[in-house]
């Protein structure tokens, strides 16, 4: 198992496949699309304040889930301890968001 | 830098060959980036700094010596236990732990230097000057006044008029930098660098510790460094985040310290693990018992220790159900830390245990930090707390775990690789000499702390009234300390005589070395593996060695050697973060001379720093360094 496990994150280089541009460009019009109709949501005026927030933090998480799996590559192999990283990190920014909002600002 | 990992360089430039810059005395230190005379530095600088702490505890001791002293006055008094605790804590373990790690980790994994060499120089500077900036403020109108924790609005200007404080948030700023560095570095550096054969759960304790503290230090330093530009922000542009009066509130700076703080305990606690993890065995001549659920306890550790910075607030007012979740969550720690005591008293069962020095301080690091978890667990409880809280049952507790769990810790270590990291075996004799006195002293010291905290004693109180109980037992505390400094002299001592002989160590001085360390010279060449080693099971070398082998399989043919170069550019750049900090902190005083009042008040100073750091990044990113190589010849003709 441990040599598996060594080999596994030393070749990740090469057989790295280039998918070439298309799935990036995908996500590149998503991403936009997503920007537009969170712009779009509000410029409209006709939306409930509340569904509103909870619609632009909807796309928001959306778009970080595709900026961190495509544009970060994420979602390719050999990319567990950068995402065990990443989750950690959130984790811990959770906390302090959970402290600040429940602790300082409505206390 | 990376691939000084690799020793073949396929598509090395061949002008690349010996256009090497070496430089000698002085430059070589100031422009080394080999991970093993940055070890040595931060040794030095940590142990400088960890002298000045030393010489505050033994000043604050003097002072409660005796009711009613007069030997300092309050505010000096202040002053002394804010900057023990505050260099103690950054200043003097953590660059200690830092040379440990930097003198070990790239040999125990089989590697040339560690991932980012420039990097690793640039960290140790961030730190010194960091050091330095602080420790300015004795000379620089007033050290800072408001305790290591520096809590709002005590900290305040209102409360901390003097630039005391703002030494302490840029300092620790610019400090802080450089732990950061330090702590991506070996990240990197045990991800992508261990030896061929070295999976994770191949690799030494002492490695597996420091890769998890690194993680620590990754997610811990950012909270800090979000409160102290909070706290700077609010000191010295007038930003109003702590100041309860304009809508901030004073009791944020305290969770934020904390959310930092409390990791920052484990950050400082898993090295001295990892040291014994590696001590205890060597000297049982047996494997480590319970490897994996050590491992699995490390991580625990680190994944609990960022969910129990509340109970060092149950007084605050968070409430019943917070403080009892709190509670739990911290007394759950002593679970993974239990798991670690029975493991290393299980190694040292049945095995052939050998009291060298080392292993001394290991064995004594046992018994002395389990009492510091006990009274963990004490104070983790949120009645009990309410009546300990800011006594000398505190001071006692985290002495407990930090002096007698983390600086016996570094002693085991630094006895342990100093033939490694110089090539010359510390005195034995004077090494137990400094073992018994420095813990006959540390527990005299400490021990009746517990009992003055119960009976009352508040601490930070820079005297007391006679006849409360507590004279006797200051008395006792102080000569305690007395017996410690001696310990200390006696550990220098020690290196200076060792430092006047021959430096003739054996690679493997111990004889019974288990790791990758101690297959290599004492010290070990610039480039620490000719070859670099197969790693074929836990405890590499011992493994050899049990096969009958007298060193190590090579991985790879000899081949020539790709080297970083020195610079002389994290030097630079730090003394440029060190002038930008020291402009930014005067930016809104008025000066006597118009010429200094024109070059702070206008941020002329602060932004000739950043110039200076910020030019310093560009020659570095304009300019590119290949490296060297040492060529198979050379290694053979050494």
């Amino acid at each position: 198992m441990a040599t598996e496990q060594h080999s596994q994150e030393g070749g990740v280089k090469h057989r790295h496949r280039h998918e070439g541009p298309q799935r990036h460009i995908v996500v590149f019009v998503f991403s936009v699309l997503l920007t537009l109709l969170a712009f779009a949501a509000v410029a409209a005026g006709g939306v409930n304040a509340t569904f509103a927030v909870i619609l632009l933090l909807v796309m928001a998480a959306l778009q970080v889930v595709l900026q961190m799996g495509f544009w970060m590559h994420l979602k390719d192999k050999g990319h567990l301890l950068p995402i065990v990283f990443m989750l950690g990190g959130f984790f811990i920014a959770g906390t302090c968001i959970v402290m600040a909002l429940y602790w300082v600002w409505w206390d | 830098m990376a691939q000084t990992a690799q020793s073949l360089n396929p598509a090395r430039p061949p002008e690349a060959g010996h256009s090497v810059k070496r430089y000698t005395g002085l430059m070589d230190w100031i422009t080394t980036v080999d991970h093993k005379k940055i070890a040595i530095l931060y040794l030095w600088a940590g142990g400088f700094f960890f002298g000045i702490g030393g010489l505050e505890a033994i000043l604050i001791r003097i002072q409660l010596i005796k009711p009613m002293n007069t030997f300092l006055d309050a505010q000096t008094f202040n002053e002394l236990i804010t900057m023990h605790g505050t260099t103690m804590i950054f200043l003097g373990v953590m660059p200690v732990i830092f040379a440990l790690m930097n003198a070990v980790i790239p040999l125990q994994i089989g590697a040339r230097d560690v991932a980012f060499p420039f990097l690793n120089a640039l960290g140790f500077w961030t730190f010194l000057f960091g050091g330095l900036l602080l420790n300015l403020s004795w000379v620089m109108g007033g050290a800072p006044d408001a305790g290591w924790t520096s809590y709002t609005p005590l900290s305040s200007t209102t409360y901390s008029a003097t630039h005391g404080v703002d030494f302490y948030t840029i300092g620790l700023q610019i400090a802080g930098l450089g732990t950061l560095i330090g702590g991506i570095n070996f990240l990197a550096t045990i991800i992508t660098m261990r030896a061929p054969g070295m999976s994770y759960m191949r690799m030494p304790m002492f490695a597996w510790t420091t890769f998890i503290t690194s993680a620590i230090i990754l997610f811990a330093f950012p909270a800090i460094t979000v409160g102290l530009v909070l706290l700077t922000f609010d000191r010295i542009l007038e930003a109003n985040f702590f100041n309860p009066a304009t809508g901030g509130n004073p009791v944020l700076w305290q969770h934020i310290f904390w959310i930092f703080g409390h990791p920052e305990v484990y950050i400082l606690i898993l090295p001295a693990f990892g040291i014994i993890s590696e001590v205890i065995p060597t000297f049982s001549r047996k494997r480590l018992f319970g490897y994996s659920s050590m491992v699995f306890a490390t991580i625990l550790i680190a994944f609990l220790g960022f969910m129990v910075w509340a109970h060092h607030m149950f007084t605050t007012g968070l409430g019943p159900v917070a403080n009892a979740l709190f509670s739990v969550s911290t007394m759950l720690i002593a679970v993974p830390t239990g798991i670690k005591i029975f493991n290393w008293l299980f190694t040292m069962w049945g095995g052939q245990v050998r009291f060298t020095t080392p292993n001394l301080f290991a064995v004594g690091f046992i018994p002395t930090f389990t009492m510091g978890g006990v009274t963990g667990v004490m104070l983790a409880s949120a009645p009990a707390d309410f009546q300990f809280h800011d006594t000398y049952f505190v001071v006692a507790h985290f002495h407990y775990v930090i002096v007698g769990g983390l600086v016996l810790g570094l002693f085991a270590g630094l006895h342990y690789w100093w033939p490694k990291m110089f090539g010359r075996m510390l005195s034995e004799t004077l090494g137990k000499w400094t073992f018994w006195t420095f813990i006959i002293g540390f527990h005299l010291t400490f021990f009746v702390q517990h009992f003055l905290g119960l009976m009352g004693m508040q601490r930070r109180v820079f005297t007391y009234l006679p006849n409360q109980q507590f004279d006797t037992l200051n008395l006792v505390s102080t000569i305690g300390a007395g017996l410690m400094g001696v310990g200390m002299l006696i550990f220098l001592w020690n290196i200076f005589i060792t430092s006047r002989k021959p430096a003739d160590a054996a690679d493997d001085p111990w004889e019974d070395g288990r790791t990758l360390e101690w297959t290599i010279p004492s010290p070990p060449p610039e480039y620490n593996f000719k070859q670099t080693p197969l790693v074929r099971g836990i405890d590499a070398f011992w493994k050899e060695k049990l096969a009958g082998h007298k060193s190590m399989t090579p991985s790879e043919p000899v081949g020539s050697i790709h080297m970083p170069s020195a610079t002389i550019l994290p030097f630079v750049m730090s003394v440029g973060i060190f002038i930008a900090g020291l402009g930014f902190m005067f930016s809104r005083d008025t000066f006597g001379s118009e010429v200094l009042s024109f070059l702070f008040n206008n941020y002329i100073v602060t932004g000739l720093g950043l110039v200076i750091t910020f030019g310093s990044m560009l020659m570095r990113s304009l300019f590119d360094d290949h490296g060297w190589h040492i060529e198979p010849e050379e290694l053979e003709g050494r």
